[in-house]
C-alpha cells in the first residue's frame, strides 16, 4: 500500500533525452497504465521506478520516501518482466522462494505466503516443476506469482502480456485487473496495447516522444482526448482526423459553430453513421472503397466527394453496400472533436460537451 | 533439434566426400596410436636389430618405477592447479570485462592476444622473467625477502610453469565464459536485484549456475590441455627438472622415448595417458549431461 509520485523525472542517454520531464502521482492502490507507440519512454520510465536506470534529474518518492538513489531492492516494489525472468535452474517454488529468502523471511512465513500465492494463481500443482516445463501462461503466472509473495508497495509490469498469445492475453489481462482490486496493490503498467490499456487502467498515461500527452480516466482519454496524437492513438480503427477544407463546404457545416483556431476535425468511425438522425447534422458525401466485415460490425473504408480524404467508419452487422457506391455519412456537432494542427492539441475547452 | 539430410543419388560419392578428412584422421590419428599401442608391447634391443614382444612387461615395469609414480602425482598437482588458476582468473577477468559497457571490446581484444602466442615462446618469456640471474621476478621477489631459483627449488620450479602454462589458457577461458555471461539474460539478474540479492549473491545463484555448462565444458578442456598441450611450456622453462620436479607424463614420455630411447616404456606411458584422458572425458560427459540441466 503506497503512492508513487514522479517530479519532473528526467532520463537522458548521452545527449539524447529519452524521457523529458514526467510528473505524475499514482493513488494508493491505484492501477496506472502507461501506453504509448514503441520509443516513447515508457519502459525507460518504468525502469526508472524500478532502480534498473539512474535518473538524469527529478524526484522518485515511493510510500513518500524519496528512492532516486535507493538500490532496487531497497524500494519495496516488485517487477513482472516481459520475457517472465524467471531463473532457469530452479523450480516454481524457488522461484518464488528466492526474494523472500535474500529478505530473511522467517521459513514458516515463506512458506505461508507461497502457499497463498500459489492459491491465488491456481499455480500449486507446478511448485516443483522447473519453469522450461511450463506453458507461457503459465510462467506468467509464476512470474505473478514471484511478485505477490514479496507482498510490496507497488507492482510495477512490463507489457507482461505481449509474449502471450491474443486468446491468452485477453484472459490474462482479465486475471490481472481482477488479482490488482483484490489485493489493492499500487501498480504502474506499461504496454504498447491500447485495448489493454483501456481494459485495464484505472487512469491511463498516454506518452509520446518522453513527454506525458494526456493523462485521465480510459473514457476521458477516449471521449475528449486532449491531442492530436491521443486521438490517433486511442481507439481502433483510429479516429478519422480531416482538415477543415476537406468539408468546409459540407451540408450542416454553418451550424457547428467551431472554435477559434479550429483547422483539424476528429469523428470516431463509429460516431458516423449512413442513416441521417434527427437534428442538425453534419453530412458528407463519399463514395465506398472497400467493406471489411469483422464480426458483429463492418469496417467501410470511404473516400470523401472533392477532397479525396479517406474515411473509416464502423457500421452495425453486414450492409449490402456494393463498392464505389455514393453514400452520405452524417455526425452529430457534439460528436466532433476540434483540433488546431499546428499546436496539436484540442481548440475547444475543456469541460466536456453534454 | 532438427537435422538437416541430404540424398546423394550416387552411394560412392558421399564416401569421396569424407575420403580427405578421413585419410588425414587414419594417417595421423589412428595409424600412429595403433602404433603406440604396438611398441608398448615391445621391447627394442640397444642397437635396433631387433624387437621381441613381451605382453605388459613394459606396464609392470612402468608401475613399478618410482620415478613415473612421481611423475603422476606432479602431472595431478600440475593439471588440477593449471585448471583452477586459469578458470578462476579467466572468470574474474570475464565478469569484469562484462561490466564494463564502453570498453568491453578493447578489453576482450587485449585479452586474447596470449592465446596466439606459441607454447614455446610462452615458456621462454616466463623463463626470462624468472630467470634467476637476469630476471626482473627474482629481482623483486627479492626485495620481499624470498630467494627465488626455480632452477634448484623444485616448488619454485613448479610454480612456475603452473603459471606459465595457466597464463596462456586464460585467453581462451575468458572467451568462453564472456560468451556463456553474454548469453544469460539481463532481465534475469535485474529481477534478482529486485528480488534483493546483492551483486555477489546474484553472481553465486543466478549468473553462475547458468554458466554451468560452459564451467564444465572449459573444465575437460582445460585438464586436457594441462596434461598435453603443456609441453612445450615445460620444454622451454624447466625441461622437466630440476630432480624431475616439474616432470609431468606428456613431458616424461618424451624424455624416456626420444631422449632415453626407451621407445618400449614410453610407448606403454603414452597409452596409459591415452586411457586416462579417454576415462575423463567419459566421466565428465556422463556427469555433465545428468548434472548440467535446467
Amino acid at each position: 500500500m503506497a503512492t508513487i509520485n514522479l517530479v519532473d523525472l528526467k532520463k537522458n542517454y548521452g545527449s539524447v533525452p529519452a524521457v523529458k520531464g514526467i510528473n505524475l502521482s499514482v493513488k494508493d492502490g491505484e492501477l496506472i497504465v502507461l501506453v504509448g507507440p514503441s520509443g516513447c519512454g515508457k519502459s525507460t520510465l518504468l525502469r526508472m521506478v524500478a532502480g534498473l536506470e539512474s535518473v538524469t534529474s527529478g524526484r522518485i518518492e515511493i510510500a513518500g520516501r524519496d528512492v532516486v538513489k535507493a538500490e532496487p531492492a531497497e524500494r519495496d516494489i516488485a517487477m513482472v518482466f516481459q520475457n517472465y525472468a524467471l531463473y532457469p535452474h530452479m523450480t516454481v517454488r524457488q522461484n518464488l522462494e528466492y526474494g523472500l529468502k535474500n529478505r530473511g523471511t522467517p521459513r514458516e512465513e515463506i512458506d505461508r505466503r507461497v502457499k497463498e500465492a500459489a492459491d491465488i494463481l491456481e499455480i500449486g500443482p507446478m511448485l516443483d516443476r522447473k519453469p522450461r516445463q511450463l506453458s507461457g501462461g503459465q510462467r506468467q503466472r509464476v512470474a505473478m506469482g514471484r511478485a505477490i509473495v514479496r507482498e510490496p508497495a507497488a507492482f510495477l509490469f512490463d507489457e507482461p502480456l505481449s509474449n502471450l498469445d491474443a486468446k491468452l492475453r485477453v484472459q490474462m489481462r482479465v486475471e490481472i485487473r481482477k488479482l490488482q482490486r483484490r489485493l489493492k496493490t499500487t501498480s504502474l503498467y506499461v504496454t504498447h496495447d491500447q485495448l489493454e490499456a483501456m481494459t485495464l487502467a484505472d487512469r491511463l498515461v498516454v506518452m509520446n516522444n518522453g513527454l506525458v500527452e494526456q493523462l485521465g480516466t480510459p473514457t476521458e482519454v477516449y471521449d475528449r482526448p486532449a491531442t492530436l496524437f491521443v486521438a490517433g492513438f486511442i481507439g481502433s480503427p483510429p479516429m478519422n482526423l480531416l482538415s477543415l477544407e476537406s468539408i468546409a463546404g459540407a451540408p450542416g457545416f454553418e451550424g457547428l459553430n467551431l472554435p477559434d483556431g479550429t483547422d483539424v476535425i476528429g469523428i470516431r468511425p463509429d460516431q458516423l453513421v449512413l442513416d441521417q438522425p434527427t437534428g442538425q447534422n453534419l453530412a458528407l458525401a463519399a463514395s465506398v472503397e472497400l467493406l471489411e466485415p469483422i464480426g458483429g460490425e463492418s469496417h467501410l473504408h470511404v473516400r470523401l466527394t472533392g477532397s479525396n480524404q479517406a474515411v473509416i467508419l464502423s457500421v452495425p452487422g453486414r450492409p449490402d453496400i456494393a463498392e464505389g457506391a455514393a453514400v452520405t455519412l452524417y455526425a452529430r456537432p457534439a460528436d466532433l472533436h476540434p483540433f488546431n494542427r499546428e499546436s496539436g492539441r484540442r481548440t475547444d475547452t475543456a469541460v466536456a460537451n453534454p | 533439434m532438427q537435422t538437416k539430410r541430404t540424398i546423394f543419388p550416387n552411394k560412392l560419392l558421399p564416401y569421396l566426400l569424407l575420403a580427405p578428412q578421413l585419410a588425414v584422421t587414419l594417417i595421423f590419428f589412428i595409424w600412429p596410436a595403433v602404433q603406440a599401442v604396438k611398441s608398448s608391447f615391445e621391447r627394442e634391443d640397444p642397437f635396433g636389430f631387433k624387437t621381441t614382444f613381451i605382453w605388459f612387461d613394459n606396464y609392470k615395469r612402468l608401475f613399478a618405477d618410482p620415478t613415473y609414480l612421481n611423475s603422476v602425482g606432479k602431472t595431478a598437482v600440475f593439471a588440477v592447479s593449471v585448471t583452477l588458476l586459469a578458470m578462476s582468473v579467466s572468470l574474474l577477468l570475464a565478469v569484469s570485462v562484462n561490466r564494463v559497457l564502453r570498453t568491453n571490446r578493447l578489453y576482450t581484444t587485449l585479452l586474447v592476444w596470449p592465446y596466439a602466442v606459441a607454447p614455446v615462446v610462452v615458456g621462454i618469456l616466463w623463463w626470462f622473467m624468472f630467470n634467476p640471474s637476469i630476471g626482473i621476478a627474482p629481482y623483486l621477489l627479492r626485495g620481499l625477502g624470498i630467494n627465488w631459483n626455480h632452477r634448484i627449488d623444485g616448488s619454485h620450479a613448479m610454480l612456475l610453469v603452473i603459471i606459465a602454462a595457466s597464463w596462456k589458457q586464460i585467453s581462451y577461458n575468458f572467451l568462453f565464459f564472456v560468451a556463456g555471461l553474454q548469453s544469460v539474460p539481463q532481465s534475469l539478474t535485474e529481477a534478482a536485484a529486485i528480488d534483493g540479492a546483492g551483486p555477489f549473491k546474484r553472481f553465486w545463484t543466478i549468473v553462475f549456475p547458468l554458466l554451468s555448462p560452459t564451467t564444465f565444458f572449459l573444465l575437460i578442456v582445460n585438464i586436457n590441455y594441462a596434461m598435453f598441450d603443456t609441453f612445450g611450456i615445460i620444454d622451454a622453462t624447466t625441461s622437466g627438472g630440476p630432480a624431475q620436479a616439474t616432470n609431468i607424463l606428456v613431458y616424461k614420455v618424451y624424455a624416456d622415448g626420444f631422449l632415453g630411447l626407451n621407445i618400449g616404456s614410453s610407448a606403454a606411458q603414452s597409452v596409459v595417458l591415452m586411457l586416462i584422458v579417454i576415462a575423463l572425458t567419459a566421466i565428465q560427459f556422463r556427469y555433465i549431461e545428468r548434472r548440467v540441466q535446467y
